[in-house]
């Protein structure tokens, strides 16, 4: 038996740490999707004629997110 | 006898205190910018707010002194060269190496967020004075925020502190607003130039715009 199997259930420990690590990266989505909420709730209350760049940073942030969650499952 | 030597005195510019009244006037202002990332701005232009009136004019725009901005931006820097100096180190050895690239991503998406919620803390965080009232926009953080404000003729006591070798150097301080109003006190931190916030706020309390007085070059 390997090393990295847990005796009981026959999981090998890291497809245990892979659920971990995406259920942690899946919660830092939902919260990079309520910082875009919130920037846009921002520029809404103040314009100062940066608000597309600024939008766009929280879509970056947001996009980088959900692209190291596609990598997480596929690469764990 | 004629003149040996005969000093000319330069002829001496005259300062002109008055409320600025055409957009020339305006632009001439020492605090006047177009830039968005301004932290300190007269008269600003294309800038507009939630609860703004149609009449009501956007007076002065502060932030936070740039300089403020430099703490974070350091710990920013250290956060993102910290894999690098780490990799030095068997710290992650024990992890299959797909662990260790996911952990590393992991600390730059946590890395990204310290940066957002550094620059917009920074951004969102206005404090606006028109000529009808005094308002404060909070970003407390990524999920928080908060607006309060208070009539200008609310406005009972306006004080200033600046103290520091930072901030002495850089010109900024905190401007203590009490007021009258459901909000008791207006705190803007960090301002650039303190003593100017507070002598167009007695301005304007005083004498409303009409009695703004602002140096024009």
């Amino acid at each position: 038996m390997s090393s990295d199997l847990l005796p009981i259930l026959g999981i090998s420990i890291w497809f245990i740490a892979k659920i971990f690590v995406v259920f942690a990266i899946s919660l830092y989505v939902v919260f990079a999707l309520v910082v875009v909420r919130q920037v846009q709730l921002m520029t809404d209350t103040l314009e100062v004629g940066f608000e597309t760049e600024v939008r766009l940073l929280s879509f970056i942030h947001l996009l980088f997110a959900i692209a190291v969650l596609i990598f997480a499952i596929i690469v764990l | 006898m004629p003149d040996i030597f005969v000093n000319e005195v330069p002829e001496k510019k005259e300062e002109v205190f008055k409320k600025p009244e055409t957009k020339e006037e305006v632009e001439e202002l020492p605090g006047h910018s177009h830039s968005p990332l301004t932290s300190f701005c007269f008269y600003p232009d294309g800038i507009d707010f939630e609860t703004r009136r149609k009449e009501e004019k956007i007076v002065l725009l502060m932030r936070k002194h740039i300089v403020t901005n430099v703490g974070w931006i350091i710990i920013a820097i250290l956060m993102i060269l910290a894999p690098l100096v780490l990799s030095k180190f068997p710290i992650l050895e024990f992890l299959p190496g797909r662990f260790q690239f996911v952990a590393v991503l992991g600390w730059y998406l946590i890395t990204t967020a310290f940066i957002l919620e550094g620059f917009l803390d920074w951004f969102f965080n206005v404090y606006i004075v028109t000529n009808q009232r005094v308002v404060d926009i909070d970003f407390y953080n990524l999920i928080y925020k908060e607006v309060s404000d208070a009539k200008i003729n609310k406005v009972q006591d306006v004080t200033y502190k600046m103290g520091g070798v930072i901030r002495t150097i850089f010109d900024y301080g905190d401007v203590f607003i009490q007021t009258a109003a459901e909000v008791p006190n207006f705190e803007f931190l960090a301002v650039p130039r303190p003593n100017v916030v507070a002598k167009i706020l007695e301005d304007l309390i005083t004498n409303g715009e009409k009695g703004l007085r602002v140096k024009i070059k």
